[in-house]
């Protein structure tokens, strides 16, 4: 039902008494913005409850906070953990963290670290997660690439890539043993090769043919020419 | 403990959560825990795909908040498992002071560091709880004492007894995972639920009513049962017994009633009541506070009538109508009151409408219990602020402790002491008292906030089972 506008005076369309104001009064003002953030109050804060309970449990509270920063639970980001200036007193606050080692029984099993068969360290940070099902099509599909990039003559990506041969070859012997569903992802591999090739000081495939490693390099100078 | 469904909670409680995590665990877990609170149920590649994490950091997150209880993983088929965030548990780690405190005087130190040892590791074997605190105690020990194991055993049975403690649920075997051996102990938890803090009216005979009553809280204990499950120490004859019961079951606020007489007196506790009693005197202690005492007045007026009128409200709590009205509206505004509308006439015309104030209990305590959450987490954040504004001065003093430390340690004399000591100018002291003084309040405040949060919830948890 439309209301009766624009014919003289605005008409409520409930009975104004019943909250209070009698006809014709001063309304209030409308509200056009939020209140205040921070408005003047009329009454002061009550004071906080003191006493012996209270004053241990503060205590208690405090020391929790600072505890709880050095437990293995606490898992630092990597720009927390850069010094800006070397401090002498640095010397002497060294926080030692025990390691944690979950209980693997009580937790699902795609949670373990996947191992890698050079690194011996099961808390490796380039534990992978993914684990291969069957997976012949995918070093068929590496194998090809790796012939491709050879033709064209690329010395330095042929590396690469047989760094990442090597790896999903070993991967697969793991992957034969350990029969998880995880549901793969070409992207996901991709991205873990980045990610340990940057952990690593040494190129792993650097001494990986076993014959004549200076034998085709064009740098080497030390063998003698005759 | 029931949890929430991630859909049905506030942003000031996901804000909160996320506080927490952050201060207990770092950034890394409270950014896969909040994810968690605010998307529900998600399997593992998916919170690392839209959390933009790495799946090794994902996956030492939830080992960190599964080993912690404040998520929980299910297996579905075909093996996919998807991790579930609990969002109620996190917010229950405000509560760990609080927890410590009131095991130490109930079960004192050796009590209070195995309470404290659980909730700083989430779960653990009995043994190694016992080891653990039987050596910190040891360390507080003269020299050449030690303190027994079996001792330690005996009070971690206590607590298990009375469910301070609780043994975890054993992880079932699932297709996929190979039977690996049962645990050789039983790991165990704290579990908070019954952890109420018992209201300090007549609290002899309260807790003899209670020990007497176990297993149903709501059963009733008989007269003489309550006789002979009062300490001996306090020494009350069966008549004055009588008498407080009787005392306690005639006062207003029904905290204890009276079911028949049989045996003496058939009595049981009204826990319900009691809840209810306490969330109402908190919302008006909340009204005194803010608006005044003569809101105060009107808002237990129409607690008391049910529902009135405007024009009924002015001449019951005599306060002149512009004053009423104003209260109300504020009040009102606020959601501490609601208006409710009685037609009088089948075609709900405006005018031939009652509009009736009212004091809905349940929905003001929400309410409150919400602004409660935003209130601790406004707390935490300026604690926060208060703490990095400082941060230089903070960590110059902690430096300086430390060398301190190390010179006394190496034997430095007093002079060199006091050199090192003045590194830190006089104003400079003046502001980390302050600071001290800052963070200790807000500290403190948050304390007493959650105290106001547990009555709250214990309340609408009561009132919801009813329904």
């Amino acid at each position: 039902m439309a209301g009766n506008k624009g014919r003289g005076r605005a008409a409520y369309t409930f009975n104004i008494e019943a909250v209070g104001f009698s006809r014709g009064e001063k309304l209030p003002d409308v509200v056009l913005k939020p209140p205040p953030l921070f408005p003047d109050t009329d009454y002061k804060p009550v004071p906080l409850k003191t006493g012996e309970d209270e004053d241990y449990m503060l205590a208690l509270k405090q020391e929790l906070r600072e505890t709880v920063k050095r437990m293995p639970y606490f898992i630092e980001t990597p720009a927390e953990k850069q010094d800006d200036i070397e401090r002498y007193s640095k010397r002497y606050m060294k926080v030692y963290k025990e390691e944690w080692i979950p209980d693997w029984r009580r937790l699902p099993r795609e949670m373990m670290p996947r191992k890698k068969c050079k690194k011996a360290d099961p808390k490796s940070k380039t534990a992978k997660a993914a684990d291969r099902g069957p997976s012949l099509t995918n070093s068929a599909d590496v194998l090809k690439k790796i012939e491709e990039l050879e033709k064209r003559g690329d010395g330095e990506k042929s590396d690469e890539e047989n760094e990442e041969k090597e790896g999903s070859k070993k991967k697969n012997k793991d992957g034969d043993d350990d029969d998880d569903d995880d549901n793969d992802e070409a992207e996901q591999e991709e991205y873990d090769e980045e990610e340990q090739e940057e952990e690593n000081d040494y190129i792993n495939s650097y001494f990986e043919d076993g014959d004549d490693f200076g034998a085709d390099s064009d740098d080497n100078m030390d063998e003698a020419t005759y | 403990m029931s949890s929430k469904a991630p859909s049905t909670m506030t942003q000031a409680e996901i804000k909160l959560c996320s506080l927490l995590l952050q201060e207990h665990f770092g950034e890394i877990v409270e950014k896969i825990g909040v994810h968690l609170i605010r998307t529900g149920s998600q399997p593992l590649r998916v919170i690392a795909h839209d959390t933009g994490t790495s799946l090794d950091q994902v996956k030492k997150a939830l080992c960190v908040l599964i080993h912690h209880n404040l998520v929980i993983y299910r297996v579905h088929k075909r093996s996919v498992v998807e991790y579930e965030a609990q969002c109620s548990r996190v917010l229950r780690m405000l509560r760990y002071p609080r927890y410590i405190y009131t095991t130490k005087t109930l079960y004192s130190d050796t009590g209070e560091l195995i309470v404290e040892e659980l909730l700083l590791n989430g779960k653990m074997t009995m043994s190694a709880v016992v080891k653990k605190v039987a050596d910190r105690l040891t360390e507080t020990m003269e020299d050449g004492k030690t303190m027994d194991y079996a001792e330690v055993s005996n009070a971690f049975v206590r607590l298990a007894d009375t469910h301070f403690v609780q043994r975890c649920p054993l992880v079932p075997a699932t297709g996929d995972s190979d039977p690996g051996p049962p645990p050789p102990a039983p790991t165990l938890v704290i579990n908070e639920k019954d952890m109420y803090l018992v209201p300090k009216l007549s609290l002899i005979v309260v807790l003899a009513v209670l020990h007497s009553q176990a297993p149903l809280p709501e059963s009733s204990s008989v007269c003489s049962q309550i006789f002979r499950s009062l300490p001996g120490s306090y020494n009350i004859s069966k008549q004055v017994l009588d008498q407080y019961l009787t005392l306690l079951a005639d006062d207003p606020l029904e905290f204890i009633g009276k079911s028949g007489d049989s045996g003496g007196g058939m009595y049981v506790i009204n826990l319900h009541k009691a809840l209810a009693s306490l969330a109402t005197a908190t919302l008006e202690s909340v009204i005194q506070e803010r608006f005044g005492s003569r809101c105060a007045r009107i808002f237990r007026l129409v607690l008391q009538k049910k529902h009135l009128e405007q024009k009924q409200v002015e001449d019951f709590a005599m306060i002149p109508a512009k004053e009423a009205k104003d209260m109300l509206y504020k009040m009102l505004s606020e959601n501490f009151i609601s208006l409710q509308e009685i037609p009088k006439t089948p075609d709900h015309a405006p005018s031939r409408t009652f509009y009736l104030y009212t004091v809905n209990v349940l929905s003001a305590a929400r309410m409150l219990l919400h602004r409660c959450y935003k209130s601790i987490a406004n707390l935490i954040e300026r604690r926060q602020f208060e703490t990095k504004e400082n941060k230089r001065l903070l960590e110059k003093s902690q430096r300086v402790e430390a060398i301190i430390a190390s010179m006394q340690a190496t034997g430095a004399e007093e002079v060199q002491l006091q050199e090192i000591e003045e590194m830190i100018t006089a104003p400079e002291r003046q502001q980390l008292e302050t600071l001290k003084r800052n963070v200790n309040k807000l500290d403190a405040s948050e304390i007493q906030v959650d105290e106001t949060i547990f009555l709250l919830e214990s309340y609408i948890e009561s009132t919801m089972k009813r329904q």
